[in-house]
């Protein structure tokens, strides 16, 4: 693929893992305690401690290594300096070169095939001798 | 049973084209292609494709408008800005829980400006691949030169070789 959809790609991956992020911390979130009128919440934890604790730095890991991606991926770029100007100098440059060298091409190949029409009409002659040559004998 | 519709009948300028073999030129030739804008199912379509900016869909652009725009470093820090509001939203949710809109406004504002930015360097793209092709097409040409000219100068030789043959006998 190339880089620009790659980039385009990577964008994408950061966002979904944005917001897969926050919607599992929004889901297994333990309730909290809001104000002091009501009771600490019942908190059952056994196994859900380590869990939630885990989850956000797996996930947060998961984000800044896209995002160090994306970076690479942006140095990867092949932009050169000049902008759009050079670019298009740099094609009539190129087209003008390309005629000159399609016009020697065509000139060989008019040339070359000269020469093989001589060559034929020439192999024709010698042919016809031979078999003028064979009827006498 | 139900009934079928059957398919339309061939638009009637078919009897236009019944000479077509013996002559191409007595029937009309195809329309030529449309310029400016065109009218397709009630929606008006222009012929000149220009990615619209960003202010023409009514988002606010945050990196720094000019010519030439460098592309690296307003991606980079792009990506620094989406990181830092990434932070500051997981922050309010502690925090102020209620105010999170406004953060993920701006985190969609930093996406679209991204790609935005990446659908610019499209135009780009298509001219360096332009100029690759141009470059890939002179050397194609240059190696057929040469090969003709070498092969050329190979039957010449083989033609005065086979006529020192020929003296000699």
């Amino acid at each position: 693929m190339d880089i620009i959809s790659q980039l385009q790609e990577q964008v994408n991956t950061i966002a979904s893992l944005a917001f897969n992020t926050f919607g599992t911390l929004q889901r297994d979130a333990p309730p909290v305690r809001l104000s002091p009128n009501y009771p600490e919440p019942p908190a059952n934890s056994s196994e859900s401690a380590t869990d939630i604790a885990e989850q956000p730095k797996l996930m947060s890991a998961a984000l800044v290594k896209a995002a160090k991606q994306f970076d690479a991926l942006v140095a990867a770029l092949p932009v050169s300096e000049g902008g759009e100007e050079a670019q298009l100098k740099r094609i009539v440059e190129l087209q003008a070169e390309n005629d000159a060298g399609g016009q020697e091409l065509q000139k060989q190949l008019e040339a070359a095939e000269e020469e093989l029409k001589q060559v034929q009409e020439l192999f024709n002659q010698a042919a016809d001798n031979c078999l003028n040559l064979k009827k006498l004998d | 049973m139900a009934a079928t519709a059957t398919y339309p009948p061939p638009p009637p300028y078919y009897r236009l084209y019944k000479d077509y073999i013996e002559n191409p030129k007595s029937a009309p030739e195809p329309p030529p292609p449309i310029q400016g804008t065109y009218l397709l199912y009630g929606a008006n379509y222009t012929t000149d494709e220009v990615l619209p900016s960003l202010e023409d869909q009514g988002v606010r652009q945050l990196y720094p408008k000019g010519s030439n725009i460098d592309f690296k470093k307003e991606l980079r820090s792009l990506n620094r800005e989406l990181q830092l509001h990434i932070l500051e939203l997981a922050d309010v949710l502690v925090e102020r829980p209620s105010q999170y809109a406004r953060r993920v406004e701006d985190i969609s504002l930093i996406f679209k400006n991204l790609h935005h930015l990446l659908n610019a360097l499209r135009p780009h793209q298509a001219r360096a691949t332009l100029i690759h092709i141009l470059e890939l097409q002179i050397q194609r040409r240059k190696q057929a030169v040469e090969d003709i000219k070498r092969r050329r100068e190979d039957a010449q030789k083989l033609l005065k070789e086979s006529l020192g043959t020929l003296d000699g006998q």
